[in-house]
């Protein structure tokens, strides 16, 4: 799907990375000094106890926080020192998401949902709705798009939330615990879905996840332990 | 680059009854501003528009009203001959009106107000061609007969057509007629014979006001310039439109500014509940915004977004205190005239430079209010998306 540049390259490139957090007055290391590389339509899990920087990881790979030191490039592009405002609209153009939980807007409807990161583009509404609509069959979801969240079970609302990580047709997908709230069952699809997301459309997705099954169908799993990567 | 708007119009309706009340409170600022200003222009509307740009007043020099006037008897005619003046058949067209006011008790309401007498010639009802007999007759000339205005009939005692009041002690007149003048202030007034008056009031001599006829709009520079020379005299003439505009001129101001107070103490305290509505709202929602901005949405666009909410939350308030003062519309209240000091009926009269200014208003409330609480919404980080 995404153009492929000089092969071998990693679409993520992490060197270096520190991230502390300062909290009346003491700084508490989170992250030290580490390197991690994932490679194009690489399906990669992070494992690691409560507390060792999983999360903390994926935001700074995901443009949604900045390290301390250490230098992030994702598709050749270095994102830890983009401002504010840039870094956002990298975010709207090259990554999707998905979270643990409460994904989903209460007042919009499912398609609505899914149409929101479209809006952000220069699409036209009635190709947004189209484009909203064939990423809702994708996650088998045709006969939902009306529905609000509350009308929708927790797997119906974490399938809603990948149709929308999909919509923008992004180069990486990142998902903290996206079966955590689920039933086996349930996590069960949604892990079979990302599955198929990234044989058949080719997409990078990083996971954070508790779950062995769901690190099982990942093709690498990294494990972090007290803010470093154990090998 | 912006959020849906649905995403605002349906927050606000799931919050229905928060929402409802913030706007009550909005509604209310709108109403009292509404209302003063719709009164004000019911003064204005009542008072200048006994007015006709044709006619002429004349009074003695620093007065600004008739009630404080007083014009010789026999310089009426003289006033009446000057160039300028509208002839008929040779005959001048004017009159010379004495005008007092007498206190007399409210009818429903206790206690005691001020009328308006008008002495009026036997010209005064031609002289005015919107005046109506809607019920009866006119007083006969030099009988104890009086015509009282639609506005005060059956407000206050004994003036009611049948009915009868002391003009002084032991010398009652007859109401024979009601009429109505187009909505001017002479629908406030009683009317009855220049001379009972003068006798009634010990007045005999003077009149307190003369108006006349001018031969058309441009001459009442040269009546005026003729009026004004002779130093003796001692009088000053106006167009009667600027005469009444001047009188409706303090009253309305001073409903205007009071009412604007009143509005602005309101408008404070329902700003301050638009603010804790809204930064209630967003609070709640946190974790949305957190989305949103995770999703790519930019500061401005999330700022942009709540202001609109909040705007559109004081709208809704606007149109009701609005619609609210259009009801004030149908109501007629009586109170003091300041600068004759006697009754007169008002209306509230709506415009559409009073809507919009209300809309604005609203609009304004919406944006201040809400102000503080977008850019704490605007603020929120990226990653409250992520956090459980
Ligand atoms: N904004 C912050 N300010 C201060 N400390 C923070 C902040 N965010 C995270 N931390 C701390 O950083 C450490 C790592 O947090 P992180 O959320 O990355 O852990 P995690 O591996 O995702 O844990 P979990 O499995 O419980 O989600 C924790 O000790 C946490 O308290
Ligand atoms: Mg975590």
């Amino acid at each position: 799907m995404n153009e492929v540049s000089p092969a071998g390259e990693p679409l993520i490139r992490l060197r270096g990375i520190t991230k502390e957090y300062t909290r009346g007055g003491e700084t508490l290391r989170v992250l030290e000094n580490l390197d991690l590389d994932v490679a194009r339509g690489s399906f990669e899990a992070l494992m690691g106890p409560s507390g060792s920087g999983k999360s903390t990881l994926l935001n700074l790979l995901a443009g949604l926080d900045a390290p301390t030191q250490g230098t992030v490039e994702v598709d050749g592009k270095r994102i830890d020192q983009m401002s504010e405002g840039k870094l956002a609209s990298w975010r709207s153009n090259h990554v999707g998401f998905v979270f643990q939980s409460y994904n989903l807007l209460p007042v919009l409807t499912a398609v609505e949902n899914v149409e929101l990161p479209l809006l952000l583009t220069p699409v036209a509404s009635s190709e947004r709705r189209k484009r909203a609509e064939t990423a809702l069959r994708v996650v088998g979801l045709t006969d939902r798009m009306g529905h609000y969240p509350r009308q929708l079970s927790g797997g119906q609302e974490q399938r809603v939330a990948i149709a929308r990580a999909i919509v923008n047709d992004p180069l990486l997908i990142v998902a903290d615990e996206p079966t955590g709230d689920l039933d086996r069952a349930s996590a069960d699809d949604i892990l079979r879905l990302l599955e198929t997301l990234n044989r058949d459309l080719g997409k990078t997705i990083v996971i954070v996840t508790h779950d062995p099954a769901a690190a099982e169908r990942a093709r690498i799993t990294h494990h972090l332990d007290k803010g470093k990567l154990r090998a | 680059m912006f959020v849906p708007l649905s995403y605002n119009v349906r927050s606000l309706l799931v919050r229905r009854a928060t929402t409802l009340a913030t706007a009550v409170g909005i509604a209310l600022v709108v109403f009292v501003l509404a209302s003063a200003l719709m009164l004000a222009e019911g003064v204005e509307k009542t008072m200048g528009s006994a007015g006709r740009p044709e006619i002429a007043i004349v009074v003695r020099k620093g007065s600004t009203a008739e009630m404080g006037s007083s014009v010789e008897e026999h310089e009426v005619g003289l006033v009446k001959s000057m160039p300028g003046v509208k002839k008929v058949n040779g005959e001048p067209i004017g009159v010379g009106e004495v005008v007092v006011v007498a206190s007399m008790e409210k009818l429903g309401a206790n206690g005691i107000t001020n009328v308006s007498i008008r002495g009026t010639s036997d010209a005064s009802a031609s002289f005015r061609p919107n005046v109506k007999v809607l019920e009866g007759r006119l007083p006969t000339p030099g009988a104890d007969e009086a015509m009282v205005g639609m506005r005060i009939s059956g407000r206050i005692k004994g003036l009611a057509l049948g009915e009868r009041f002391d003009i002084k002690k032991n010398r009652p007149v007859a109401i024979v007629g009601v009429f109505s003048d187009d909505g001017s202030a002479h629908e406030s007034e009683v009317w009855l014979s220049a001379d009972i008056v003068k006798s009634s009031f010990g007045r005999e001599g003077a009149v307190s006001s003369v108006r006349v006829e001018l031969e058309s709009l441009a001459s009442f520079e040269v009546f005026q310039a003729a009026v004004e020379k002779d130093k003796r005299l001692g009088l000053t003439a106006m167009r009667e439109t600027d005469y009444f505009e001047k009188q409706s001129e303090g009253m309305s101001m001073f409903i205007r500014i009071l009412g604007s107070i009143v509005a602005v103490c309101f408008a404070i305290g329902a700003m301050i509940g638009a603010a804790i509505t809204m930064y209630a709202s967003i609070a709640h929602r946190k974790r949305e915004i957190g989305i949103l901005r995770a999703l790519g949405f930019s500061r401005l666009g999330i700022l942009a977004s709540f202001l609109f909410e909040s705007v559109l939350l004081a709208l809704f308030g606007g149109v009701m205190g609005a619609a609210a003062a259009f009801g004030m519309g149908a109501v007629e209240f009586s109170m003091l005239n300041m600068s004759s000091w006697s009754e007169m009926v008002f209306r509230f009269v709506l415009t559409p430079k009073i809507l919009v200014t209300s809309l604005v208003a609203s609009v304004a409330m919406g944006l201040l209010g809400g102000l503080l609480p977008a850019i704490r919404a605007a603020r929120t980080s990226p990653l409250t998306a992520m956090r459980g």
